[in-house]
């Protein structure tokens, strides 16, 4: 680790987390507290998210579905593989 | 006078040491997590492995793998094990 660069050659690190899992099934969790499960269809720099066959979960209780839905990334507290 | 260079580790080369092992983040607001750190990038996202959510309520949630957001991160604990150990 010269200069006190981090390294990050693993293929470990967010990014490749992110690629490891689209497509999969995951859980979004905001910072309202509200939780988004679906398939993930892609994710950006901004961690801004589509979703497939979304499921909407207020205080764990299911409210709503979404064919498709888009999450703003500033909202996003975790994005978790289920 | 500055310290030699090899004595300074700085802080994101202490993250990149915790790289493999358990670690406590405390975030913003009452909510915390501890979990195996897999990787992180320049804003602190991480991924995080065999992680425990600590709700401000005292509920625990277990969650396989996760990538967490950077923006509410307010501080990290090598070693730690969440709020039940300490």
């Amino acid at each position: 680790m010269e200069n006190g660069a981090v390294s990050q050659s693993e293929g470990k690190d967010p990014s490749g987390f992110l690629s490891e899992i689209i497509g999969n099934s995951v859980t979004v969790k905001l910072n309202s507290g509200v939780v988004y499960k679906g398939e993930l269809q892609s994710v950006d720099g901004y961690m801004n998210i589509a979703l497939e066959k979304t499921d909407e979960y207020v205080n764990g209780v299911k409210r709503r579905s979404y064919g498709d839905a888009f999450v703003r990334g500033n909202n996003v507290m975790y994005i978790s593989a289920d | 006078m500055a310290a030699p260079s090899t004595s300074q580790l700085l802080p994101l080369e202490l993250i990149d040491k915790c790289v493999g092992s358990r670690i406590w983040v405390v975030m913003k607001g009452d909510k915390e997590f501890s979990g195996t750190l897999v990787g992180f990038d320049d804003y602190v996202n991480m991924v995080l492995e065999d992680v425990t959510e600590f709700d401000y309520s005292g509920n625990h949630t277990k969650l396989a793998k996760i990538l967490l957001n950077g923006n509410n991160i307010c501080m990290l604990i090598p070693g730690g094990e969440g709020p039940v150990a300490a």
